[in-house]
């Protein structure tokens, strides 16, 4: 196995060419819902456990169903509310469950990238040709759903194999959410130097985490969003910065969540400098106008440490 | 590791769910749902009345509240056991003074060992639901059907035999259940459970004998979840419950009856630190307006009559 990933080099977050948003925007906003299927009989993985319980783990799998029954809608209705578009990561096989739910992101001018198939399928152990089915099977299902080329990508349940930001890039996607190492987007190192783009994907504020594996309440979950935007705002003065709040709607669609999020949404687009984007939006401005500063940029902090 | 092509292969991968169980249903875009005398919220109280015998299996997991010491867990048993002893009575005279009649979920095992305690259930006319024999003997994927059905019948027999009632509403342990549960619940003729979250209203589930209400009962809201595994503070509890209470009942105002499940165990919310939490929440919830408690087999009724209007 690789001792590291081998996607980025290091760019050290002081000094670095200035990021300007459209609009002179200092800090692109963007809202990641992951609309996922889990499957009831999924089949086994021989890189982990797919249920908790022995199957059918009926629980978490009705914990998770509750998304497309009853948060994605709730989710979607104060997203309107305030103007905010999301950017889908999804599991594609629900364009094929569950129509009405991908009608519904396209009737509000959401964004569709992968993620995956299904959350119960991963990419562990695959070749790079099965690797690529997945992908394209994910470029044609969105395709035919909404007319929206894939541009984006998140690895189902964050599966990752060592060849897949290389083929993410090779198959024209623009952009990957796979990397947790920046608050701003950084050019991605692959095989074939094809120019390829990490935005950042905030683990730190996604309600899986945050909720599921840590023990934290509502008001505390809600602090947190704003303390980490608060920060992410005022650096974007000095060079434009990205917060990503991504989001399940089985977690924040509940009725005892939904607040929090209305909260959140209504805190951080009352102020001037946000440019509420998608994850296209910024992937395509940052390499219209400033990948190459960057790289640039990389380089030059190689050559210094050589 | 090499993946198989089969693995490629989506054999339920087409309109709807992936199972045989359920419909799939948008609660957006569903018909709205009406309660009598023109009720917008029914707070459904469910109290779970457990057994957890010292010696449960720690396999295939253990439920929450478990036997887990490493060696004889006289704590987690005594604790366990106060909830029917202490918590239970702090309840019952909470619900007394609000006016509230829950279903209680209860294994039947405490039924047999507390006659004195099933007696009060029983003066109160409170709905007993049936939720398996005690916490050492959960539903499970890969349990015996024939066992399974035993257990079953067990749980029925038992507390209808000792209550007198006719007890057609099931909760299993842990919200754990095996493939064949729902049909053997529904052989020994419940009419409703309560074990699968995904929705905030009732709907129809499928089985191999009869077609069931499966109602919801909350797991996140429950004070086992937020007040014992999450170990949050009370007000944090309180606090969550009052956001969903708000929220339901302003959906209500334009998509149709709700319901606010209120999933209490005596052993967390019968605690002299939580109790006066739990009477000033009730206390609110119940003077939301147009919001009234019901229980379990009450509500299962209102919904298929208003459903099959």
């Amino acid at each position: 196995m690789l001792s590291e990933p081998f996607n980025y080099d290091y760019a050290p977050y002081l000094n670095r060419p200035k990021i300007v948003w459209p609009g002179g925007k200092r800090l692109a906003f963007w809202v990641a819902p992951n609309i996922e299927f889990y499957e009831y009989a999924p089949p086994p993985s021989a890189a982990r456990s797919v249920w908790y319980r022995p199957e059918p783990d009926i629980l978490n799998y009705s914990m998770r169903d509750y998304g497309n029954r009853v948060g994605f809608d709730r989710m979607a209705d104060v997203m309107a509310k305030y103007g905010v578009r999301g950017s889908v990561s999804l599991n594609v096989a629900l364009c094929d469950h569950f129509p009405e739910i991908i009608e519904r992101c396209c009737e509000l001018d959401w964004e569709l990238f992968s993620h995956g198939i299904y959350n119960t399928r991963y990419l562990y152990g695959m070749t790079e040709e099965q690797q690529r089915e997945i992908i394209r099977d994910s470029r044609e299902t969105i395709k035919r759903v909404s007319g929206q080329s894939l541009d984006g990508w998140l690895s189902p349940a964050i599966s990752n194999e060592a060849t897949t930001q290389d083929l993410l890039a090779e198959e024209g996607l623009l952009y990957t959410l796979d990397l947790f190492h920046d608050d701003q987007p950084m050019p991605v190192k692959t095989r074939s130097g094809k120019r390829f783009v990490s935005v950042p994907y905030m683990m730190d504020v996604n309600d899986v985490p945050v909720l599921n594996f840590r023990n934290i309440s509502p008001q505390d979950y809600l602090q947190l969003i704003k303390d980490h935007f608060d920060q992410l705002y005022e650096e974007g003065e000095e060079s434009g910065t990205v917060m990503c709040l991504p989001l399940h709607p089985y977690l924040i669609g509940q009725p005892h969540r939904l607040w929090l999020l209305d909260e959140a949404l209504k805190y951080i687009t009352s102020h001037d400098g946000v440019w509420l984007a998608t994850g296209r939006e910024i992937a395509k401005w940052y390499l219209d106008n400033h990948y190459d500063e960057a790289q640039s940029f990389i380089d030059s902090v190689k050559g210094a440490a050589a | 590791m090499t993946i198989e092509p089969s693995y490629f292969e989506y054999p339920h991968r087409g309109p709807g769910m992936d199972h045989d169980r359920y419909e799939y249903r948008r609660l957006a875009t569903a018909k709205p749902v009406t309660w009598p005398n023109g009720a917008k919220l029914l707070v459904w109280v469910t109290l779970h009345l457990e057994h957890f015998p010292l010696n449960m299996p720690s396999k295939p997991f253990i439920p929450a509240g478990g036997m887990s010491r490493p060696g004889l867990s006289v704590w987690d048993y005594t604790q366990r056991d106060y909830g029917n002893r202490v918590g239970f009575y702090r309840l019952m005279k909470l619900f007394d003074r609000h006016g509230i009649k829950p279903t209680v979920a209860m294994n039947s095992q405490v039924a047999v060992r507390y006659p004195y305690l099933l007696d009060r259930i029983v003066e109160r006319s409170w709905e007993i639901a049936a939720s398996g024999t005690d916490m050492g003997h959960l539903h499970y994927g890969g349990l015996d059907e024939a066992a399974e059905r035993e257990q079953v019948q067990r749980s029925f027999a038992e507390l209808r035999r000792l209550s007198g009632q006719a007890v057609t509403g099931w909760h299993s342990p842990a919200h754990s259940q095996s493939q064949n549960t729902p049909d053997l619940v529904a052989e020994a003729g419940a009419l409703y459970i309560a074990d699968w979250i995904n929705d905030d209203m009732p709907y129809s589930f499928s089985t191999a004998n009869a077609t069931l209400t499966q109602m919801p009962l909350s797991y996140d809201l429950s004070d086992r979840k937020i007040l014992y595994q999450q170990a949050l503070p009370s007000a944090v509890y309180a606090h969550q419950i009052e956001m969903a209470c708000q929220c339901l009942r302003q959906e209500a105002d334009t998509r149709g009856g709700r319901i606010l499940s209120l999933s209490l165990s005596p052993w967390v919310a019968g605690l002299p630190a939580q109790i006066r939490t739990i009477d000033n929440l009730l206390g609110r919830i119940l003077a939301t307006p147009d919001t009234r408690a019901a229980t379990g087999e009450e509500i299962r009724g209102y919904w298929v009559e208003s459903t099959s209007k």
